[in-house]
């Protein structure tokens, strides 16, 4: 009997148990109107602007049918130059989240009632009018940093309501940057960092790879001067109590106790002070720094930061051997009160490293700096507890979760006189005491303008039709203010308007060209000297007020520090299902968020590596489960800050991490302090099991991530791992290409693939790769991959197809190294040699498919990987609506019983193969994208065709630093590796 | 045994159990009689019925109207497209204007619903088919559709592996798995 007889006598019976296949019976896809640019079946683009977070990066997205299915970079914009972090990856599933509301709420006798759109912006448009005749300020608003057209908006309807300006309100407002800005450069501004004309960067905690300022920015930036070039590579020195994402990418830490960033800084500033180049600053200057900085000798800054003597001199050595040193100041959540002095330090040294600040572009200043700092929101409120004011308008903001437990703050939420309107589109604790909840139209909905940095438009437009018909913001208030005319969408007609006014566009072409592009990138960018124009390089006395002398710090005090991590923000990202579900980059920790400590901290307060712990500060206690880690210093307690609404179902469990810092702002430069002095940690003897992704923090010798010495990076491979007739053991193996020039009769005992034409391969720089996890989130986008929860994940039962995996060095288990992981498309795929039904297949372009309907489950193929890429899905993987429109229609949904994996983007392949064959011609060299690639801020992935010799692909694979992981079980993956350096020798 | 006896034994059985067989050769042939009723109508093989009785016969056939006209994106993208509301429209709002049935169209297009079209081909989802690169290699769409352009609903085809297969064996296109059909 042949096999597929046998198949189909086997499966006669299952089918006449079952009954009758799928219905088939569906609708079509029909429109009313021909979409002008749409054509069904094929993707349209539109430009637009991720608004994630502040940094503003410009994005394409993708639109099927109606609905816009994945967010890549815009490669012409000048911010992200093409490239998506992880949370703008999942802003799509911002669009489609199911807790999204669909109506706004009107709270009648405490409960909300929905009520339709038309309506809600009646009773804002009525409300405000009346408060408007009532008298003065009798409305109020607080906003998110907005673009300058929608806070024209607001102010201008604020101003039509008689009322002050709308503040704008940022849980991170880089207060202490800006203050030390404005003492030393005469600037309340936040300039932007030439990180890739440096060839020594320092940082005293700017998380620049994960929050701060413009993260995808500057992590393009940092690999162009860290990245190895020319045998050479620029050195990255991180400063602080932490190893954060940033600091792992460095090549230093020096750990020192928080709060002493500043004394280190200012010894650095005595080194330099007066010695080498000639400052031109003002009379006075260079003698009035020496003394402020005279009290931080060697000794002092040691004995008061508990670095050790060597470390600092090496920071010395690091900066005074550079020929372009830049230093960056402190972190996002600005930790400890001596933030500002850091800040100025860092400001002073700059200014004596390089005094033209050539690094520093004081015109390209980041939007977030018009956020108002907290001691203002704190104001805002008190202000607002105690004037007579009728409304109060909160637009996509949550102060109830940023201020917990001020007086002031629930007192005017509590406030049954005043009308509060919370503009927002999931439920928040401010919005759960306001009296009206407007859910306003995505920003990926509706029209606006957001430029991240000064100088430059970039659009916001309606990139998807809107799924529940909200009207946008800018459109409510400009409708509000002009007695409801101004037609369905006045936000588009404003702009234009706006942009008109501003020269930035002449006429209907122009604005036609802008909003197809993404916005004004090249216009008016101001020549160099102009750049510094604002800059008035003359610090006032008060810069030397900031620098009290050594402030001594007991060398036991213990802290609880709060900190923006990479996948959460601010928090803002908590319902998007994929930030969670993606583990933290250092602890491989998904869907649960633990407090990091040292073991010499958890010994010290006799609790254990996963027991829940009760963290008790002088405002408060929580509990938290605790995470053993070397990457922090003793006497610290770090948690990074869990998304709001960060749980399995995205059910709002908080953590109360926030109700632990001091509600005290700081003294001059109003910040916030997100770090507390420890009062007591005590083990609650619960403990809890991690949903963990990896199996041990070492690689235990497997020869899977290596890295290897700057001096021994060297023209050619290294001797032995280039020839054939190297040692094949696990210490000595070589490089064997996926090719018929890679089969060696002795050692193989499968014949060569012959491939046609193309055998597509990927190169992965591990000395690029920070293991920030873009990569993770666009491949869950782009290949509807499942997302399984925390119990699934508990029992190994992640679904990604792409992985960061995370090794510490045994040796110094501080140093990390970052290896992503995908299917390596053997030619001598262990997958394809066990599976009884040959369902991994080696296709004629060397890609290992998986095919899904040949698939029968039995797992043989996952067994026998040692790469641990192959996916089974255990259950029916399911998309809570209206989560499933963001399926891509291109890639098959897989379900219950098959096993998958990576296809290296067959669809995006297939899509090039299409595109070649309709002009004639070959695919091209950097053609195929897949998503991976596309997205990684590093651009450590490159893929291409390793049989074109001329192929990106192909030269990288013969670096010196190529391998292939676990190379010596002759696998002859086709992704390889290229080694990290490392400094040394 | 023999066959007298046999017969004889098994008339008596039949006697005994008169009542049971005949209920049991009812209930068999009520039931047979029921499902050829249920799925033999006159309209049983013909395609699904749509919200509006489209006929490919009349538009296709009898007034030869280029597949394409309806269909725009056969040769340019992996769908063909199906017409939107106001393409029937260009045409009806002259050609039998007041038909019932174009009164109903009037209607879908009057509430900015598009008409529900019932889909009548069927492929698994685990097939990626891409009409252009077919359209473009001049594969004819009664090739797989059938001769549209005598039905009036269409039966519709639901497709099997082997179809596909055959037809690429034969002009030697792609057989790879994943490059070929499925992703």
């Amino acid at each position: 009997m042949k096999r597929r007889t046998f198949l189909k006598i086997a499966g006669m019976g299952s089918i006449s148990l079952a009954g009758c296949s799928p219905d088939p019976e569906k609708n079509l896809f029909a429109l009313i109107h021909a979409a002008p640019d749409g054509v069904t079946g094929e993707a349209a683009w539109y430009a637009s602007t991720c608004r994630e977070c502040p940094a503003g990066c410009g994005i394409l997205a993708k639109h099927r049918e109606g609905r816009v299915i994945k967010l890549e970079g815009n490669p012409l914009h000048p911010v992200n130059k093409g490239r998506l972090c992880i949370r703008g990856q999942a802003a799509l599933q911002g669009v489609y989240s199911p807790r999204r509301l669909k109506t706004p709420l009107l709270k009648e006798k405490g409960v909300f009632k929905p009520v339709s759109y038309a309506a809600a912006e009646q009773i804002i448009a009525r409300r405000a009018e009346d408060a408007a005749a009532k008298g003065k300020n009798r409305v109020r608003m607080l906003t998110e940093v907005t673009g300058e057209c929608l806070l024209n908006v607001f102010d201008r309807a604020l101003e039509k309501w008689k009322s002050a300006k709308t503040l704008v309100f940022e849980p991170f407002a880089y207060e202490s940057l800006k203050t030390a800005n404005l003492n030393v450069f005469g600037l309340y501004g936040l300039p932007s960092y030439h990180i890739e004309k440096a060839d020594v960067l320092v940082s005293f905690g700017a998380d620049f790879l994960e929050t701060w300022l413009s993260p995808v920015s500057y992590a393009g930036k940092f690999k162009e001067m860290h990245a190895l070039s020319g045998g050479k590579k620029g050195m990255f020195i991180h400063v602080g109590p932490f190893r954060s994402l940033t600091g792992a990418a460095s090549d230093l830490w020096v750990s020192c106790r928080p709060g002493t960033e500043g004394a280190i800084a200012l010894g650095l500033v005595r080194e330099f002070a007066g010695k080498g180049r000639t400052p031109a600053h003002p009379p006075g200057f260079a003698e009035k720094l020496k003394a402020a900085a005279a009290l931080y000798s060697k000794d002092t800054v040691v004995r008061m930061s508990g670095i050790s003597p060597e470390q600092f001199d090496i920071l010395v050595n690091a900066v005074r051997g550079a020929r372009s040193p830049l230093v960056l100041g402190t972190g996002s959540g600005t930790p400890g009160d001596n933030a500002l002095q850091t800040d100025m330090a860092v400001n002073l040294l700059n200014l004596l490293l390089d005094p033209e600040l050539t690094l520093l572009d004081f015109h390209a200043r980041h939007r977030v700096e018009i956020a108002a700092p907290r001691s203002d929101a704190v104001e805002f409120f008190e202000a607002v507890a105690e004037d007579p004011v009728d409304l109060l308008l909160i637009h996509r903001s949550d102060p109830a979760f940023y201020l917990p437990g001020r007086t002031a703050v629930t007192g005017v939420l509590n406030r049954k006189s005043l009308f509060k309107v919370c503009f927002t589109e999931v439920m928040n604790e401010t919005a759960e005491s306001a009296d009206l909840v407007f859910p306003p139209g995505h920003y990926l909905e509706t029209w606006d303008e957001y430029a991240g940095v000064a100088g430059m438009v970039s659009m916001v437009q309606p990139v998807t039709a809107s799924l529940y018909n909200a009207p946008g913001t800018g459109d409510v208030f400009l409708r509000a203010a002009s007695g409801g005319t101004g037609g369905k969408t006045p936000m588009k007609a404003f702009v234009h308007n706006r942009l008109k006014d501003r020269g930035k566009i002449k006429d209907r072409k122009d604005w036609v060209e802008v909003v197809g592009r993404g916005g004004v990138f090249d216009a008016g960018l101001p020549s160099r000297s102009d750049r510094h124009a604002e800059v008035r390089i003359n610090p006032g006395e008060k810069i030397w007020e900031g620098f009290s002398g050594p402030r001594e710090q007991e060398a036991n005090t213990r802290f609880f520090a709060v900190v923006p991590g990479i996948r959460f923000f601010d928090g803002r990202g908590g319902d998007r299902s994929w930030l969670s579900e993606i583990p933290d980059a250092m602890t491989q920790v998904a869907w649960q968020n633990p407090v990091l400590a040292h073991p010499d901290t958890l010994a010290r307060d006799r609790v254990r590596h996963g027991e829940i712990i009760r963290v008790t500060t002088g405002r408060g206690e929580a509990t938290f489960p605790v995470y053993e880690t070397p990457l922090v210093r003793p006497g610290i307690y770090i948690v990074s800050l869990a998304g709001r609404g960060f749980s399995k179902k995205a059910e709002p469990v908080r953590q109360h991490s926030l109700s632990l810092l001091p509600a005290e702002t700081l003294p001059v430069s109003g910040g916030p302090r997100c770090d507390a002095p420890l009062v007591q940690v005590q083990g609650t003897g619960a403990f809890i099991r991690f949903a963990r992704t990896d199996g041990s923090r070492t690689q235990l010798n497997r020869k899977i991530a290596l890295s290897i010495p700057l001096d021994r990076v060297k023209g050619r491979r290294d001797a032995g791992l280039s020839e054939k007739t190297a040692g094949y053991s696990m210490n000595e193996f070589p490089l064997t290409l996926p090719l018929p020039e890679g089969y060696d009769a002795g050692r193989d005992f499968y014949p060569p693939h012959a491939h046609e034409k193309y055998r597509w391969s990927m190169i992965v720089d591990l000395d690029r790769c920070v293991g920030c996890g873009a990569c993770m989130a666009a491949c869950y986008a782009e290949n509807n991959i499942g997302v399984v929860g925390e119990d699934r994940i508990r029992e190994g039962r992640e679904m990604s197809w792409i992985r960061i995996e995370r090794y510490h060095d045994p040796d110094r288990p501080e140093n990390l190294i970052f290896f992503p992981m995908m299917c390596q498309h053997c030619d001598n795929a262990p997958c394809e040699s066990v599976c009884p039904v040959t369902a991994p297949h080696h296709s004629k372009e060397g890609l290992n498919n998986q095919i899904y309907n040949r698939c029968i489950g039995t797992r043989f193929c996952a067994q026998n990987c040692p790469y641990k890429v192959r996916r089974f899905n255990w259950f029916e993987w399911t998309w809570e609506d209206p989560l499933r429109l963001m399926l891509n229609p291109d890639v098959t949904v897989r379900s219950k019983g098959v096993m998958e994996k990576c296809s290296f983007c067959i669809q995006r392949i297939k899509h090039a193969h299409g595109r070649a064959k309709d002009e004639n011609r070959g695919i091209l060299d950097g053609e195929v994208v897949p998503a991976c690639v596309q997205t990684c801020p590093t651009g450590a992935i490159v893929f291409g065709n390793l049989m074109d010799p001329e192929s990106r692909v192909r030269k990288l694979a013969d670096d010196p630093r190529a391998y292939q992981a676990m190379g010596y079980l002759n696998t002859k993956p086709a992704v390889i590796y290229l080694k990290k350096v490392i400094p040394g020798t | 045994m023999e066959p007298a006896v046999l017969f004889k034994n098994g008339w008596m059985f039949i006697r005994a159990n008169l009542t049971a067989i005949l209920v049991s050769a009812g209930t068999v042939l009520s039931l047979g009689a029921f499902l050829w009723l249920f799925y033999m109508p006159p309209a049983f093989d013909i395609g699904p019925e749509q919200p509006i009785p489209f006929s490919h016969r009349v538009h296709a056939g009898v007034k030869s109207i280029d597949c394409k006209f309806c269909h725009p994106y056969v040769a340019r993208s992996v769908h063909p497209g199906i017409p939107p509301v106001e393409k029937c429209l260009y045409c009806h709002n002259y050609i039998i204007a007041g038909h019932p049935e174009i009164l109903k169209e009037h209607a879908y297009f009057n509430a900015g619903n598009p008409v529900p079209w019932v889909k009548a081909n069927y492929l698994p989802e685990h097939v990626m088919f891409n009409h252009k690169r077919h359209i473009q290699k001049e594969v004819l769409c009664e090739a797989c559709h059938g001769d549209i352009l005598s039905m009036d609903r269409i039966k519709g085809v639901r497709f099997k592996m082997e179809f596909c297969i055959a037809c690429h064996r034969e002009k030697k296109a792609n057989l790879d798995c994943w490059l070929g059909c499925h992703n």
